[in-house]
């Protein structure tokens, strides 16, 4: 007897196979619209998340800006921290760095000169400190028109 | 009520059965005939076709449905539509202008039992909520907008009193978070979505186009830059009580904005509410006659045409009488006076007989080449057009070669004096950012040669002459002081001002090395103890141009010279006391 002859309680066992693949299928369809319109609730509800999280960000940008708005860091800094615009001799760049510790140096050197008592038993011409100094200083900066 | 015969069928019904037992005989035929094996075959094919056909319809639908039934709906962005408008930031991004989510508050007077609770809870939530406007609402028939603009706190506010008939509608609201900084450049918008002024109105349609696209629109404006301009300038302006003031700080090689600012000034968030001198951009919107400043137009076109070199002399002895008016120097030298000293000395009589020799149609041609006789091309739609003489005779060609008869916006003298200054030619100022290292070609105003000599001459004044207050210690600063007398009923005023300073920097390096203009002027500025009493450009807008510079130096990359720091010359202390 064929397969496709064969019966179960009256029915044809492809008839019987056949509705069962039928009732699968539309269980498949159904659980997966299902899963799917769960998911595109989800999806929904998070899309409006993200909605309203974008405009919390705007709206924190904003308050940002205004709270960095530049007069009123400037009246902030000021009033509290007694701050001011930068004064350009208080500028410096990494290059001249090592120029502004040397005047330094012989800023130092030429107040613990002048600090010395003057030995009066000395007669000979005293080297004069100010102008050595002053050349040793011009030389040093590079790149700099004299 | 039907009466149909028990054995009635319809048409239909009678061929389907007619048909479905063909076919049962049909396969019972095929059965006695011997050919069960076929016969179930062909019964088996028929239900998986129909089947396969069925569910493979079904699969597609469902498929359909569940993957792509989203696309297109556009629910789950933020789609701009209508009168959503695009941030506008500055050339660094920083936030300048921007639609923020906002709420409105309506009320359904049909849903509410208890009008007093709503009416005392509201009113006490919103304190710009006015009793009027709330009554009107609670005693209508129907669901009506009460207020605007309520932001997500206020919302959150009233929505936890959980009043019923009071219901929210979001809306984009227009907010300038920097309040009144760069105001006269930003402008503003209506509550529909429409520019009025600034910006905002220049860049109307690209706001709309970029909004839709979620695209920010960027000015050409430094923040760091404007307010550096704006705190120097308001400064200023309060200490010598003036009338007005403006401050423009440009890229001379680009025409990029990089600063504007106008004094008094707004809070855009609040423009209704402002007066319509402080709503006046006097950048752009205002004419001045400019005084002196206009000698470097004078002197430009004197030696770009050929008229006469930095040595050529003119006789500056004895004021210049013609058609019955004299033209002095207000700190007469008395002597004759190269190109140069004219310049730095600001010689109203030399400057006229350099204009007078060069003639009136060479004038009026250099004029125009540094669009000194049309409005600023820019973007804002508030640049105004200059008052030009009608004739150009002697008379007005003298007037104006010292900055006077011609009455043109801050801008066209920005514009022009980066024509001047930048090798040569004309570039439009523009308030939209060029790209790095983009130069426009501009038309050519002047030669390079006229350029560069006008850049140490303006080096030279500024370490010499009028203008040693603007000298920013290592900033290599050039300029020129203006201080024209103010026509108050249709005279000139001997001591009612309009001052100014013209600066460039740096002076030094190559032509096409980067290069900024900044333009300062004052109103009707009144004199200090500070500046024993004078008015004039050098004493009120040098000082302030200096101290911009100063500040935005470092913003621009403009490296300071350590060998120049604290070295101010001698010369330049004290200015000249009196320029014009």
């Amino acid at each position: 007897m064929s397969v496709f002859s064969r019966k179960i309680r009256g029915f044809r066992l492809v008839d019987v196979v056949a509705a069962g693949l039928l009732v699968a299928i539309i269980l498949s369809v159904y659980l997966a619209k299902t899963i799917a319109g769960g998911e595109r609730t989800e999806i929904a509800t998070v899309e409006k998340q993200i909605e309203a999280e974008r405009d919390r960000i705007r709206l924190l940008q904003a308050e940002v800006a205004h709270l960095e708005q530049p007069s009123r860091i400037e009246q902030l800094s000021a009033a509290h921290l007694g701050m001011a615009p930068m004064a350009a001799k208080n500028e410096i760049t990494p290059e001249t760095l090592g120029d502004v510790m040397l005047a330094a140096q012989l800023k130092a050197a030429t107040a613990k000169r002048a600090a010395e008592p003057p030995k009066v038993e000395v007669a000979a011409p005293v080297e004069p400190a100010a102008k050595p100094l002053t050349q040793v200083a011009r030389v040093s900066i590079p790149g700099v028109q004299q | 009520m039907t009466m149909a015969h028990p054995s009635f069928q319809p048409p239909g019904w009678r061929w389907l059965k007619a048909q479905v037992w063909g076919l049962e005989h049909a396969f019972e035929r095929a059965k006695a005939a011997g050919k069960a094996e076929d016969d179930t075959r062909i019964r088996i094919f028929f239900v998986l076709a129909l089947f396969s056909a069925s569910f493979l319809t079904l699969a597609i639908g469902a498929t359909n449905s569940a993957v792509f039934s989203n696309l297109g709906r556009g629910d789950g962005g933020a789609a701009a539509v209508g009168s959503a408008r695009a941030d506008l930031v500055d050339r660094n991004g920083a936030m300048l202008a921007a639609d923020l989510l906002h709420y409105g508050l309506y009320i359904d007077p049909q849903e509410i039992w208890d009008k007093g609770e709503v009416r005392r809870a509201l009113l006490g939530s919103i304190p710009s909520l006015t009793p009027a406007r709330l009554n009107r609402a609670l005693n209508g028939q129907r669901r009506t907008f009460v207020l605007g603009g309520l932001t997500p706190e206020s919302r959150a506010r009233v929505h936890a009193l959980g009043l019923p008939g009071v219901t929210f509608e979001r809306e984009e609201r227009r907010v300038y978070p920097l309040g009144q900084t760069a105001a006269h450049l930003i402008g503003f918008a209506d509550t529909g979505g429409v520019g009025l002024a600034g910006a905002e109105r220049a860049l109307n349609d690209l706001a709309h186009q970029n909004a839709a696209a979620g695209a920010p629109v960027a000015l050409s404006i430094d923040l760091r830059v404007q307010a550096a301009l704006e705190d120097e300038l308001y400064k200023a302006a309060t200490l010598h009580q003036v009338k007005g003031a403006v401050g423009i700080v440009t890229n001379v090689h680009t025409g990029e904005i990089l600063g504007v600012a106008s004094y008094p000034t707004f809070d855009p968030n609040q423009a209704g509410k402002s007066s319509p001198d402080a709503l006046t951009n006097r950048a752009a919107a205002s004419v001045y006659e400019m005084g002196s400043t206009f000698k470097v137009f004078t002197v430009a076109l004197g030696l770009d045409s050929g008229t006469a070199t930095l040595a050529s002399t003119f006789d500056a002895r004895a004021p210049l009488t013609m058609n019955g008016r004299t033209i002095r120097d207000y700190h007469a030298e008395n002597k004759v006076m190269s190109v140069s000293d004219i310049f730095i000395h600001s010689s109203n009589i030399g400057t006229t007989k350099l204009a007078l020799q060069a003639g009136s149609g060479t004038v009026q041609k250099y004029y125009k080449a540094f669009g000194l006789t049309t409005a600023a091309p820019v973007e804002l739609r508030e640049s105004a057009k200059p008052i030009v003489p009608r004739r150009w005779d002697d008379n007005d060609v003298a007037s104006t070669s010292f900055g006077h008869a011609i009455s043109v916006s801050p801008l066209a003298v920005a514009a022009g004096m980066g024509s001047v200054l930048n090798g040569g030619t004309y570039v439009p100022l523009t308030i939209r950012p060029v790209k790095p290292g983009f130069r426009p070609k501009g038309a050519r105003a002047v030669s390079e040669e006229t350029s560069r000599a006008m850049l140490d001459l303006m080096r030279v004044n500024v370490v010499r002459g009028t203008g040693g207050k603007a000298n920013a210690p290592g900033m290599r600063v050039g300029g020129k002081t203006g201080s024209a007398n103010k026509v108050i009923g249709g005279r000139y005023s001997n001591n009612i001002l309009v001052s100014s300073f013209a600066a460039v920097f740096p002076t030094d390096g190559p032509l096409d090395a980067d290069r900024y203009f900044v333009l300062i002027l004052m109103d009707e500025p009144k004199g200090t103890s500070e500046t024993y009493g004078f008015a004039t450009g050098g004493w009120t807008a040098a000082p302030a141009a200096g101290r911009v510079i100063d500040r935005i130096g470092p913003f621009l990359g403009v490296d300071r010279r350590p060998e120049v720091v604290g070295t101010t010359p001698a010369e330049a202390v004290v200015p000249i006391e009196s320029e014009h």
